[in-house]
């Protein structure tokens, strides 16, 4: 992996900080960085395939300012990124197993596979490291 | 011959321009220009840059009625 790589650790369940988070992803991939993204914890919970859009999130002042004015959701942020850029997405893999939940929960377009925490951290080493 | 697109962006927030503007270029001829209307001030900074990052050319940006103008063209 390129050292401008861009590694973000999503563990939030918040919208504010998932917002941030794609958009993050989103703008470095299309800017010829390679992103990656590790989603855990709360933030895994966003990613459930059943839930729709409108209940996916909680948070705060922002997350309603964001849902009330129509800003983008995350998981188009993160498709876009995919779409247009080198963007790669894990499920944590200890998440999934706390869950009992297999990738098929997940939405699939957007997630590459599930991962453990120390490959993940093995390959950021070379990069920029953000969690959210 | 170059053509022009314009990008009508107005209302979207940030990063929702610079993703349209890049949807865009990939459907263009190098040395096409894509006009991108914007009312997202981030816009008016972020698209120059990401331009001079992955080399493509910025034009211009220009204030207008309510929104700005930020005139790209395809370098590669």
């Amino acid at each position: 992996m390129a050292d401008n790589a861009l590694y973000i650790l999503l563990c939030s369940g918040e919208r504010e900080k998932i917002q941030m988070a794609a958009m993050m992803a989103a703008v470095a991939a299309v800017s010829e960085r390679p992103v990656q993204v590790f989603v855990s914890m709360n933030a895994i919970l966003a990613f459930d395939r059943s839930v729709p859009a409108a209940t996916r999130y909680y948070g705060g002042t922002f997350a309603k300012l964001l849902h009330d004015q129509k800003a983008p959701d995350p998981m188009v942020l993160f498709q876009q990124g995919k779409d247009l850029g080198d963007l790669k997405m894990w499920a944590c893999s200890m998440a999934l197993d706390i869950q009992g939940w297999e990738m098929s929960h997940l939405d699939e377009t957007l997630f590459d596979g599930p991962l453990g925490l120390t490959k993940f951290l093995s390959d950021a080493e070379s990069g920029q490291f953000v969690t959210l | 011959m170059s053509e022009k697109v314009i990008v009508d962006a107005r209302g979207a927030f940030c990063p929702g321009p610079l993703m349209e503007l890049i949807a865009t270029l990939k459907n263009v001829a190098v040395g096409d220009e894509v006009d991108v209307w914007s009312t997202d001030k981030g816009s008016v900074t972020d698209i120059p840059e990401w331009c001079k990052k992955v080399k493509h050319e910025c034009v211009g940006v220009v204030e207008q009625q309510g929104y700005w103008s930020v005139l790209v063209r395809k370098a590669k």
